[in-house]
């Protein structure tokens, strides 16, 4: 099979190609009948000598033979790009058609002499556009062999020929030996060479073609292998859990390469083990090594996790194939190592942080605790009996730490989340659970204060996605709070319902000392407190509002205060059901 | 009457082991004490207690719970019930073993888990309810 053809066979894109050309050239074929007709038209009336009739019913042919073309072309159109066959074969038979139409033309029109002979030309390059190199070939061989066989016929039988208005000035006179056969050497060189050309030409430009086809394939590939990268770091960064951003890694690491196992280890007081693995069976994970006989492993590439100078551990890659990994790989996986570790260190650095505040949140609210439980073990008479007026100071004593307790617990509530980046929720949040689960938590301090709690939520309050100390933070800050300015036998009521489907309105009202006006602007500030409200109680950090406005904030949601003095405060806060990527469609 | 019941008071803060012992053998309990899991596993082995109160955060950010899946996992004294307290803010503790990293289990290793400080009463009220049944 030629080259030509395998090319043609291989490459859907000379496949399509082909079928366009087909076409091409049938619609091509109307031109030249146009042009033949019109030709013929002015002959009529210039020339009335020349055979214009026969002319006439060769256009009449070709066009006859071109609607049919036209229909076989129409049923053709259907067939898939790949069945190359029938397309073939429908260019030969064109091509074919069109040979012998231009030989009668020939005839016609001066045979040997007539001008158009050189009009071959055009049949040669067609030929050799449409058809494959050796056709191409053939067919110009072909022609050279009829040019030879007219030259003949005309010299020994004095074959007609039509009248002299078309003499070609090149073959002028009579054709004698070896003058004649110098012109068709001529001749059959212009064909063969135009034929070779223009094979030569098509070969060429589809060699580059296929080349293209390559590269862009490759780049397709990587581009593909990009996509899923991008994608893999995306989940990355979303996750806060080490082993979850492992697996995810190990995971997405196998399935971009196309290996068949990976695996992470990290260098920490497990160092042995397999921090997270994929593709590898439970046995080598037990063994922590990977038996590579009974896992048909052919192939192994280990590479470091490290972000700059620091090593995490490292990443292991395991293919099937022999001989799997070749350098141009190395730049790739090494960029997979790369992003892992830079996720792993980013998370440690998180987890770091956090435990930081947490720890130093236990150290210092260790002491005040046992201070704490030393003032009550005394007060409540564990150590003997105390009087009225100890009992009166070590209540006191009670009060302050407590308050120095609430402080430390804001502070570091305030310092943890202006520290934290990740705030979205992984996990559905059900407020009305919430909610129930903060009531039951604060009717005991109502109960103290003989206070009426009530929750009253809404039936369609859908689960959200969202940080839920997030919302634990904003609802309980204000529960706590409403309790706090409401005196004995007041009521405080909460209320969670729906608004426009995208929104949740939370509602706290108290029948508590109120705000007054003037202070609402500073509402918001860090330690500010209302003058009745310090009146009212010491038992304030004047952190909570502030706590309460930051987590509405990450939550992207708004507050409205009414309030009257001496009556009662109400809290309104709104805020979406979802993080932008998780809203409902309508409400984005 | 009934045995004197014991109680094991595993914290490394002795102001509040002192304090916690006070109020315990107010009701006639008999309190033992030990300042880090080591030691306190070492007197369970010696001498099981009815109860163990337990801290979270000792030598190691995780050891109280350490200890306690520890003792969970073990036949011998999985039955003992432990009331675990912690200074970590609630929010911590909240979230459950997830929070601390190094612990992988399903269920929670202990029976009531306190946010200190404690008040005394209701720290008594819960003691005697887990004790209630035992031999």
């Amino acid at each position: 099979m030629s080259l030509g053809h395998q090319l043609i066979k291989e490459q859907l894109f000379f496949r399509k190609e082909l079928k366009e050309r087909v076409f091409w050239f049938i619609k091509l074929r109307w031109i030249a009948i146009a042009g033949a007709a019109l030709c013929s038209y002015a002959l009529f009336f210039l020339e009335p000598g020349l055979p214009v009739f026969p002319m006439i019913i060769l256009i009449l042919g070709v066009a006859f033979y071109n609607i049919l073309f036209l229909f076989t072309w129409l049923r053709l159109k259907s067939f898939p790009s790949e069945r190359v066959r029938p397309f073939e074969i429908f260019a030969h038979i064109q091509i074919v058609f069109d040979l012998v139409a231009y030989l009668f033309f020939i005839f016609l029109t001066g045979g040997i002499q007539s001008p158009f002979l050189i009009f071959v030309i055009f049949h040669i390059i067609l030929a050799g556009i449409l058809l494959s190199p050796v056709s191409c070939f053939i067919i110009s061989g072909l022609v050279v062999l009829i040019f030879a066989g007219l030259m003949a016929l005309e010299h020994t039988t004095g074959l007609p020929r039509p009248p002299g208005f078309f003499q070609n000035t090149l073959l002028t006179g009579d054709l004698e030996f070896p003058g004649a056969l110098f012109v068709f050497l001529i001749l059959a060189a212009f064909i063969l060479i135009s034929a070779f050309l223009t094979t030569s030409i098509k070969l060429s430009l589809r060699v580059k073609g296929r080349e293209l086809l390559k590269v862009s394939k490759a780049l397709e590939i990587s581009n593909a292998k990009l996509m899923t990268l991008y994608e893999m770091v995306k989940e990355m960064g979303s996750l806060y859990d080490l082993q979850k951003l492992m697996d995810t890694a190990t995971r997405n690491s196998a399935v971009i390469t196309g290996v068949k196992g990976c695996s992470i280890k990290l260098l920490d007081e497990k160092r042995e083990k397999f921090s997270s693995s994929y593709g590898l069976s439970e046995d080598d994970i037990a063994k922590e090594a990977i038996n590579s006989k009974k896992e048909g492993m052919a192939a192994v590439m280990c590479l470091p996790l490290k972000v700059k100078t620091l090593l995490l551990g490292d990443i292991c890659f395991y293919s099937e194939a022999p001989l799997f990994f070749d350098a141009e790989d190395k730049v790739f996986f090494s960029l997979i190592a790369d992003l892992t570790a830079l996720g792993i260190e980013t998370i440690n650095r998180e987890l770091n942080k956090s435990w930081f505040l947490a720890k130093a949140a236990h150290q210092l609210r260790s002491p005040m605790n046992a201070i704490h439980t030393m003032l009550d073990m005394l007060q409540k008479g564990f150590q003997g009996p105390v009087s009225e007026k100890q009992k009166e100071t070590l209540n006191r004593c009670n009060t302050r730490i407590k308050l120095l307790g609430d402080m430390i617990h804001d502070l570091l509530k305030i310092g943890m989340r202006r520290t934290e980046t990740n705030h979205s929720g992984v996990l559905p949040v059900d407020i009305t659970l919430l909610l129930q689960k903060l009531t039951d938590l604060y009717s005991p301090r109502a109960l103290e204060k003989n206070i009426t709690l009530t929750l009253q939520t809404a039936a369609d309050i859908p689960r959200i996605y969202a940080d839920e100390q997030l919302l634990d933070d904003l609802f309980s800050n204000l529960i706590s709070n409403a309790l706090k300015y409401t005196p004995e036998k007041g009521e405080v009521r909460i209320a969670v319902s729906m608004e426009d489907h995208c929104r949740i309105k939370f509602q706290i009202s108290d029948t508590g000392i109120g705000i007054p006006e003037e202070d609402l602007p500073n509402l918001f500030s860090e330690f500010f407190r209302s003058e009745n409200a310090r009146a009212f109680t010491e038992n304030g950090t004047g952190l909570g509002l502030v706590i309460v406005k930051e987590a509405l904030d990450i939550l992207k949601g708004t507050m409205a205060i009414e309030s009257t003095l001496g009556q009662g405060t109400c809290f309104t806060c709104r805020f979406p059901v979802g993080s932008a990527s998780r809203q409902p469609p309508l409400c984005r | 009457m009934a045995a004197t019941k014991t109680i094991l008071i595993i914290d490394d803060d002795k102001d509040m082991v002192n304090t916690t012992r006070i109020i315990l053998e107010s009701r006639n309990y008999a309190v033992e004490a030990a300042y880090n899991g080591k030691d306190g596993y070492s007197m369970i082995e010696k001498h099981p207690p009815d109860l163990i109160l337990l801290d979270v955060m000792m030598s190691t950010n995780t050891e109280g719970f350490d200890l306690a899946y520890k003792l969970k996992n073990s036949n011998q004294y999985r039955d003992i019930p432990i009331i675990m307290l912690t200074s970590f803010p609630r929010e911590i503790t909240l979230q459950g073993p997830e929070k601390f990293q190094h612990i992988l289990g399903e269920d929670w290793p202990v029976s009531e888990f306190f946010e200190k400080p404690v008040d005394p009463d209701e720290l008594l009220a819960v003691i005697q309810d887990l004790l209630v049944g035992k031999p």
